[in-house]
């Protein structure tokens, strides 16, 4: 919100408080400044200046020869303007000064043969307005030589101020003032002013009916009649344009300001152009559409609170008024609105709308019920000043149920309980004093207070101590410079996803962190997708189902950049619907935390030691168990394998044990990466984390004793049916052994002519040790020549090296 | 022979052994200077013609060089042996090491793991929670009435009327609260989603770090005392910082606190907007109304909450311009972590 000092200084006295001080206080106070701008400063040498003659230019007729006096020096100025006379006070800029439009410099000229020692200004040329019709004529009072800064008050300092939404009190320069006075302890005033009535009553001119009386409390007003519409004064004028607002007449201008000085939305109707000269405040019973002032046709819900005439709408209720009762240049007689609404009731229609105004912004964030008539009255009494117009006798206050003040009771001990410290008590009464906050009663240990309802965030006691250590100041509340913590039992759910990731980070991936929000092809690749009901954008319209299509776009984007040699992974939650459509409770969706592996490229590049060694199938399988490996899983979890296409997958495997699949992967299919534009292979593997922790071995890890006794190893090599397969072998090498055989790898494999057709050779390495005894040879002979027989026999194979 | 002459055979066995590389270079020394037909042996041959009266010094100083020349010889063969026995010819150790990957943790990961361990070493737990959560776990409970417009301050992504995407991790909050009684004291990482426009400053999700504590006699002063130990640990112990009164519709009194700007130490920069000051984090005590909906006694208990958001968090300590690049997982990004 803008904030014009000047503006401020009507309400309480400041001169002797350093700026930046004060700045930096309210900041701390809640009262954010967010921008400073010192308009002083860009008026430079540019003063009141008086016209003391004025002859025709020698050289061209419609430039003017001035004699500008500043007071103790004369110059000799052209001026162009049609309306300058001698004997005007006008805003002379000197050499030097910067015009604001432009952005030029005054420099000596010479204009048609004859010398100019400076300009004389349009409003325009200040920036104070459009009007470049001629220069501006200035008050006569006015001290030639005075800056124009200071002459126009426009010496002034705008702030910006964030306005947390719990503060609607604050959406007034008068609030602004009223924190300033807590802070400082100042007297906040509120400027006398003289309503004079007519003889004409109010009751005689219009009618005002409440028919919703739950969404609007109050409705006060006052009329003005024989008003004259035209331009607001230049101080009104300016008072809006440092705000930010574009002046438009003198009524609408008025209620405007008087907005901004006491936070209370105002609307000022043309009363001619209300049937039966009555307002009616009622809530809508089916759809309809209005026309606001804006000339725009909208759609209104049922039960939009609405302002109406004895025939038809004429505003939407504390949002924006309509175009058939809006002020015009032939208004005469004006209805002035100062309301209290109920502030659920306009945000649904703010909101319904899509349309905020300022005077929504504050009604949606609570108006003082308690300040409409004081409004309502200066109101018209400026309309009436600005449009030499008459107030009608009397004024209409609707207000069926009084809105009170909240009792509130603070115990004084109770502010060093949530504070830590005890503020002194004549501080809690002048902070609470200053705030409009009246103590009703107290006693040793607790204070009755009335809450003006101008604050609806005051409401319980808590609120009350914020508003004490806020005046007083978080930094006089002392900090604590001793942490304790207790013994109670301590939780890490992070810790397990913190393991996974050391893990994968050991093995050489890098992890990354992708968008959940997807487009719907991305979504689309596996799972059942659920759907933004209020997107940004198509791209990102989904929840992702699986982590597969998040790593297949980075494993895209980076080929294009060049990299090509890509081990990444991500742990993150993906999202899928269950069976029913709509998500009305937590068992209609699934959210599940993944882990997924992703390589692609070469797992090792050409070097001049080593050949290039591209990823494949068998990297992301080994990578997987070295990872199942770490969290003890070698003997929990079976594969199973999948040699044809899916969705995904050329060919695949999962790691399941019982029923449960812990995760899966592979081979992506050229179909997908098509989907993504890539154009090598990649792998990769996803695994469920629910699921594999639900498997992790509990309990603690037990060191084993080492092996005190030799470990024997034994090779051979069998030739097969090439369709053996490795696991075939293994599984049935483990299943005849004894106990002796602890470990057997393959560590060759050949398929040639010489071995016969359809024939392949694989070769074992096989490890005998016993964890009690040294074993003896013929132990170990007796053991590897049953295991040959036996594996020539099942599978028909022939033993090599015979 | 005169005694100079031995001096020069001394100077010349130096200016040789300086020159030589190799272990045969070496050899070809020793049969220069050592071997039965050496230089040395030569010398010795001749001493017998040297007059009588000057045998004993020039016998002394040929013995000097003797051993002179087969200590060098000796030290000089140590060292060439330990170079290498085969000497350089044989193998370039000046070729390339074959190099590992080092994989590494997202820069966010590392920026929430320095802040996770900085809390652990205060006993604190973690928690975490679901991202897709209903409207009462993410504002209901926490204190935002239905239509107020402290609901706007966070831009919602809707699944349905009453299921969305966390704005905050502030649920977890709550559901800590239901779960275990006081004394608590526990903080909460999360990806959390607010409907913002994307760009360089502003992007669709990013993550938090929540804290909450709750026991007897927990008070204002004491958050401040926590908060600060936090950022002396985080930012560098002679920050200075300064609490400001905000709005949370979860806590009252509400604050932010600001530290000096680390890039212009407060003189005013673009990255403080010229107030010499940057807002770390947001927090307060927990409203009694919130304690209430968790049925937590206001009255018995009291207890404070914050909250900071990682990705500037990591942007201001690493520098790194657009938030965009943190969810690119662009490669070359990825790797200077």
């Amino acid at each position: 919100m803008k904030i014009s000092l000047n503006w401020l200084k009507q309400y309480v006295n400041i001169d002797n408080i350093p700026l930046n001080e004060m700045l930096n206080k309210l900041t701390l106070s809640g009262l954010e400044i967010e921008d400073v701008n010192d308009e002083s400063a860009k008026l430079n040498n540019i003063v009141v200046g008086f016209v003391k003659e004025k002859k025709k230019h020698p050289n061209a007729d419609k430039l003017s020869l001035c004699v500008v006096s500043i007071g103790d020096e004369d110059f000799q100025v052209v001026c162009g303007a049609p309306n300058v006379e001698a004997g005007q006070k006008v805003i002379f800029a000197k050499i030097g000064a910067v015009i604001p439009h432009g952005n030029f410099t005054i420099a000596k000229a010479k204009i048609r043969g004859v010398e100019s020692f400076g300009m004389l200004c349009s409003e325009s040329e200040l920036e104070l307005s459009d009007d470049h019709s001629g220069i501006k004529i200035l008050d006569p009072v006015l001290k030639e030589g005075t800056q124009v800064s200071e002459a126009l008050g426009l010496n002034d300092v705008l702030l910006e101020i964030g306005i947390t939404p719990n503060r609607p009190d604050a959406l007034s320069h008068y609030g602004i003032a009223r924190d300033i006075s807590a802070i400082y302890n100042l007297e906040l005033k509120y400027p006398a002013f003289n309503l004079i009535e007519s003889n004409q009553q109010i009751s005689k001119l219009a009618r005002i009916e409440i028919e919703d009386t739950l969404n609007c409390p109050r409705y006060s007003s006052r009329v003005v009649i024989d008003v004259k519409i035209k331009e607001s004064p230049f101080w009104l004028k300016e008072s809006l344009r440092k705000i930010g607002l574009r002046p438009i007449n003198n009524v609408v201008d008025v209620t405007n300001f008087v907005m901004h000085e006491l936070g209370q939305p105002l609307h000022a109707f043309d009363l001619d152009r209300l049937a039966g000269k009555k307002i009616v405040v009622k809530s809508t019973e089916a759809e309809s559409t209005f026309k606001t002032l804006d000339s725009k046709n909208r759609k209104l819900s049922p039960g939009t609170l609405m302002i109406c005439d004895a025939e038809k709408p004429v505003a939407i209720a504390g949002v924006m008024g309509g175009e058939n009762s809006e002020v015009s240049d032939k208004t005469q007689n004006i209805l002035i609105e100062s309301a209290y609404f109920n502030p659920s009731s306009i945000r649904k229609t703010s909101k319904y709308l899509g349309l905020g105004t300022d005077a929504s912004y504050r009604f949606e964030r609570g108006t003082d019920p308690h300040g409409t008539m004081l409004a309502a009255n200066r109101a018209a009494q400026l309309i009436a000043e600005l449009g030499e117009g008459k107030i009608a006798a009397g004024v209409i206050d609707v207000y069926p149920a009084k809105i009170n003040d909240k009792k509130i009771t603070l115990r004084i001990g109770r502010i060093e309980k949530i504070l830590g410290y005890q503020v002194p008590e004549d501080q809690i009464l002048q902070i609470l004093q200053k705030l409009g906050i009246k103590v009703q009663s107290s006693n040793k240990s607790e204070l009755q207070l009335s809450v003006p309802p101008f604050r609806p965030d005051l409401e319980r006691e808590i609120d009350i101590i914020e508003e004490v250590a806020r005046i007083y100041g978080y930094d006089n509340i002392p900090t604590v410079e001793k942490i304790y913590s207790t013994l109670a039992k301590k939780y890490d759910e992070s810790a397990f996803i913190d393991e996974l990731k050391s893990t994968a980070v050991s093995l050489g991936f890098y992890e990354m962190i992708n968008n959940p929000l997807q487009s719907v092809t991305s979504a689309s690749l596996m799972g059942n997708k659920i759907a933004l009901l209020n997107p940004q954008s198509q791209d990102m319209a989904y929840l992702r189902t699986s982590l597969i299509s998040g790593a297949l776009e980075v494993v895209s984007r980076n080929i294009k950049h060049g990299e090509r040699n890509l081990t990444l992974f991500e742990i993150g939650n993906v999202f899928n619907k269950n069976n029913s459509e709509a998500i009305n409770s937590f068992n209609d969706f699934a959210e599940k935390t993944k882990l997924i592996l992703v390589i692609t490229g070469n797992q090792s590049e050409k070097e001049w030691n080593n050949p290039q060694i591209p990823f494949d199938f068998y990297s992301l399988k080994g990578l997987v168990n070295s990872f199942n490996s770490k969290f003890l899983l070698d003997n929990v979890l079976n594969d199973s394998y999948y040699f044809t296409q899916n969705r995904i997958f050329d060919y695949s495997f999962e790691k399941i044990t019982g029923n449960d699949i812990i995760g899966f992967g592979g081979k992506v299919s050229q179909q997908v990466l098509k989907q993504f534009d890539i154009n090598q292979d990649v792998f990769c593997f996803e695994y469920d984390l629910h699921s594999l922790q639900a498997v992790l071995p509990s309990g603690k890890r037990h060191y084993k004793d080492l092996l005190k006794f030799p470990k024997v190893l034994r090779d051979f090599a069998f030739i097969f049916d090439k369709s053996v397969t490795y696991s075939e072998v293994i599984e049935y090498i483990s299943k005849t052994s004894s106990g002796l055989l602890k470990s057997v790898k393959i560590f060759d494999l050949f398929e040639n002519e010489s071995l016969g057709t359809n024939k392949k050779s694989m070769a074992f390495a096989l490890e005998f040790y016993d964890n009690d005894k040294t074993l003896t040879e013929e132990e170990i002979d007796k053991e590897f020549n049953k295991l040959i027989v036996s594996v020539s026999n099942n599978f028909n194979a022939k033993l090599r090296g015979n | 022979m005169n005694l100079d002459q031995i001096t020069s055979v001394s100077g010349e066995f130096d200016k040789d052994l300086s020159s030589v590389i190799v272990l045969k270079e070496l050899e070809e020394l020793r049969i220069k200077y050592l071997s039965r037909n050496g230089i040395v042996s030569g010398l010795f041959e001749k001493l017998k013609d040297v007059p009588k009266e000057e045998k004993p010094a020039v016998g002394n100083k040929l013995n000097a060089l003797r051993n002179y020349i087969t200590e060098n010889f000796n030290l000089a063969k140590i060292k060439l042996e330990e170079k290498g026995s085969a000497g350089k010819q044989s193998i370039d150790l000046t070729l390339p090491g074959t190099q590992r990957q080092i994989g590494s943790k997202h820069i966010l990961t590392q920026t929430v793991d320095e802040i996770k361990s900085i809390f652990k070493g205060m006993g604190f737990s973690t928690f975490e929670g679901p991202e897709l959560e209903s409207d009462y776990y993410n504002f209901e409970a926490l204190n935002f009435a239905p239509d107020h417009p402290a609901r706007d301050m966070q831009d919602t992504f809707f699944i349905s009327k009453d299921f969305l995407l966390r704005t905050h991790t502030s649920p977890v909050q709550v559901r800590v609260m239901k779960n275990y009684k006081p004394p608590i004291r526990a903080i909460m990482p999360g990806r959390v989603y607010r409907s913002e426009a994307v760009n360089a400053r502003s992007y669709c999700m990013f993550h938090q770090v929540e804290g909450l504590v709750i026991d007897t006699d927990i008070t204002f002063a004491e958050l401040k005392g926590t908060l600060v130990f936090f950022a002396k640990q985080f930012y560098g112990n002679d920050l200075k910082y300064r609490f400001r009164a905000s709005f949370f519709p979860f806590t009252e009194p509400s604050a932010e606190m600001d530290i000096t700007c680390y890039i212009c130490g407060g003189k005013g920069c673009k990255i403080c907007k010229y107030t010499g000051w940057l807002e770390i984090l947001g927090c307060g005590m927990v409203d009694p109304n919130v304690l209430i909906n968790c049925g937590i006694d206001p009255e018995k208990y009291t207890g404070y909450a914050f909250g900071m958001g990682i990705e500037r968090t990591a942007m201001l300590k690493y520098n790194v311009q657009d938030i965009r690049l943190f969810f690119e997982n662009d490669f070359r990004f990825l790797k200077q972590f």
